[in-house]
C-alpha cells in the first residue's frame, strides 16, 4: 500500500466520525440534556429548570394556593396542589416537548421545550 | 518554500475545512427540516405551538408551521380574538360591557326578547338542530336542571366532607322548564326571547365545539393551512402536517391513576374534528361513587355507562354535541346513531378499559 492510500483511508475515517460526532452532538442537543421544564403562572415565566436533575420544587402563588413540581428520571409531574379539581396531580407525568400539565384553578402551565421529539400533535381530552 | 510544502499545506488545509464541514453536515442532517408542500416556496416552515388559559375557562393549544415566531405569534393573535368574541357571547355566567350574550337572554327569560349578535343566534339555531337530530340528548334548554347539578358538585368539591346529591324532586321540578320549544328565535328581529320564565340556557354541550368550528372556518377562508386547534380538547385540523402526513391526535386516557396517558391515538385529515366526553375530569363523589357534568336528559342524573366516548367528524360543533349524545345513550342506541351517520366515527371505553369503536374509527 502506498502512503497515499494510507493518508486517503485514514481522511476518510475521520471524515466520517467527524461526521458522526456532529450528529450526536445534534442528537445531544435535542433530547433530553437541553430539555427545560417551564412553569408560568397566571400567563407570567415563574421559573425554568433542568429536566435532567432531579428536583422537588413548590410553586407558591402569592396567594398562598401552591402546586408541587417533582423532576425525577427525565419525567415532570405534580405530586400535590391546593386546587381543588386535582387534575394536574391526577395528570399523567410528561416527558416531551410541548407536553403540559395545566392546573386551570391555579393557572399554572407546566410545559417542557428542547426536550424529545413526540409523534404526537394533538391531545383530545375532555 | 517549494512546491510540495505549498500543496501540503494546501491539502492540510482543504482536509480541516472538509472536517468542519462534516461535522456542520452531520448537526444539519439531524434537524428535520419540513419542507413547504409548495416546491417553488425556498422559505423554510418551521412548527410552532402554544397555549393559554384564559377563554371558553380552558386550555387552548395551536400547532402550526410558519417561517418564524413572529409569523406563527400573529396567527396566534388573530385565533386569540375570534376566540375571545365567540367566549363573551357564549358566556353563562359573565356579563360583558356593550354585548348582549346568552346570560343576557337567560336574565330576561319570560320578560323581554334580546337582542343579540347573530353568531349567538347561529349557536342557538345550531343547539336546537342538535337537539331533534340526537331525539333530545343534547339539550341546551336544560340550564335549570343543570344549574343544580353545578351548585351541588361546587358545593361537593369544595368540601367533599359535606358532598351530597341534588333531591330527585328539585331535579324533576327544573326539568318542567326544559322545553326546547320555548326557546324564540326571531331572526329578522335578531332576538332571542326565552318564554318560560324559569327556563335557562347552558350551552356547554355544544358552544365550544360551535366556536371551535366557526374559528376554523374562519382561518380556512383567510387562507390558514397546516393548522391544529385544541379548545379544551376539543381537536380540530385544518390540511396537514406541513409535510404532507397526517396530524396524529392522542386519546386521553379516562383511567387518570394509569401511566399511560392516552389509550388509543387517531390520525386526522383535513377537517376532520376529534371531541371526547367523559366523567374523568369534571365530578364529584358522593359515597365513594363518582357523578360526572354530563347529565341524562331522561334521568335527570349523571350518566355513569361509559369512563368516556370519543367522536371523529368533520364538523367541530357536531363532534361536540354527539360526544354529549352518545355519552347520554346506551351503547345500541349510540351505535345505531353514529352508523346512520356516515361521516361521523366513535369509540366507547368502558370503566374496566375495555374499548369498543364503530366501523371506520381505527381507519
Amino acid at each position: 500500500m502506498k502512503k497515499n492510500d494510507m493518508i486517503l483511508i485514514i481522511s476518510i475515517l475521520l471524515l466520517a466520525g467527524a461526521f458522526l460526532v456532529g450528529y450526536r452532538r445534534y442528537q445531544i442537543m435535542n433530547t433530553g440534556d437541553n430539555a427545560r421544564v417551564t412553569v408560568t403562572v397566571a400567563g407570567e415565566a415563574y421559573g425554568e429548570y433542568s429536566i435532567s436533575e432531579d428536583r422537588t420544587e413548590k410553586i407558591l402563588l402569592p396567594d398562598g394556593n401552591y402546586n408541587i413540581l417533582e423532576i425525577k428520571d427525565g419525567y415532570v409531574s405534580v405530586s400535590e396542589a391546593s386546587c381543588r379539581d386535582k387534575i394536574c396531580v391526577n395528570h399523567a407525568h410528561i416527558h416531551y416537548s410541548g407536553e403540559e400539565i395545566v392546573c386551570l384553578p391555579n393557572k399554572v402551565i407546566i410545559g417542557i421545550i428542547n426536550g424529545e421529539e413526540s409523534d404526537i400533535d394533538g391531545f383530545a381530552g375532555q | 518554500m517549494n512546491n510540495k510544502k505549498i500543496t501540503n499545506l494546501v491539502i492540510a488545509v482543504l482536509f480541516i475545512l472538509a472536517i468542519i464541514g462534516a461535522i456542520f453536515l452531520g448537526s444539519f442532517l439531524g434537524k428535520k427540516i419540513v419542507q413547504p408542500k409548495d416546491v417553488n416556496s425556498a422559505k423554510e416552515m418551521q412548527k410552532f405551538t402554544t397555549s393559554f388559559i384564559d377563554i371558553f375557562d380552558t386550555r387552548t393549544e395551536i400547532l402550526g408551521f410558519a417561517e418564524n415566531e413572529e409569523e406563527f405569534d400573529k396567527m396566534v393573535a388573530h385565533i386569540k380574538d375570534r376566540l375571545i368574541i365567540y367566549n363573551n357571547y357564549y358566556d353563562i355566567y359573565n356579563d360583558y360591557e356593550g354585548i348582549n350574550n346568552i346570560k343576557t337572554i337567560n336574565d330576561n327569560a319570560g320578560i323581554a326578547p334580546v337582542k343579540v349578535d347573530p353568531e349567538i343566534i347561529d349557536l342557538i339555531e345550531f343547539s336546537k338542530e342538535m337537539y331533534y337530530e340526537t331525539n333530545g340528548r343534547v339539550n341546551i334548554a336544560m340550564g335549570s336542571v343543570l344549574n343544580i347539578w353545578h351548585r351541588y358538585r361546587e358545593a361537593g368539591s369544595h368540601d367533599p366532607e359535606e358532598a351530597e346529591l341534588p333531591k330527585l324532586e328539585d331535579l324533576k321540578k327544573a326539568a318542567e322548564h326544559t322545553n326546547i320549544e320555548d326557546v324564540i328565535i326571531d331572526r329578522e328581529a335578531g332576538t332571542v326571547f326565552l318564554k318560560d320564565p324559569d327556563m335557562r340556557l347552558d350551552v356547554g354541550s355544544t358552544g365550544k365545539g360551535y366556536a371551535c368550528q366557526k374559528v376554523m372556518d374562519y382561518l380556512r377562508a383567510e387562507g390558514y393551512d397546516n393548522l391544529l386547534l385544541s379548545l379544551g380538547g376539543n381537536i380540530s385540523g385544518i390540511g396537514r402536517r406541513i409535510d404532507g402526513s397526517y396530524f396524529n391526535i392522542a386519546i386521553q386516557n379516562p383511567d387518570l391513576t394509569s401511566d399511560e396517558a392516552y389509550i388509543e391515538t387517531v390520525h386526522i385529515d383535513d377537517g376532520q374534528c376529534v371531541v371526547s366526553s367523559g366523567d374523568y375530569q369534571r365530578y364529584y363523589i358522593v359515597d365513594d361513587t363518582v357523578y360526572c357534568h354530563i347529565i341524562d336528559p331522561d334521568t335527570l342524573f349523571p350518566a355513569n355507562t361509559f369512563a368516556a366516548v370519543s367522536i371523529i367528524t368533520n364538523d367541530s360543533g357536531k363532534a361536540d354535541a354527539f360526544s354529549t349524545a352518545v355519552y347520554n345513550m346506551t351503547y345500541e342506541q349510540g351505535r345505531e346513531f353514529v352508523d346512520s351517520h356516515p361521516d361521523v366515527e366513535a369509540m366507547w371505553v368502558y370503566h374496566d378499559g375495555t374499548k369498543v369503536y364503530s366501523e371506520g374509527f381505527k381507519k
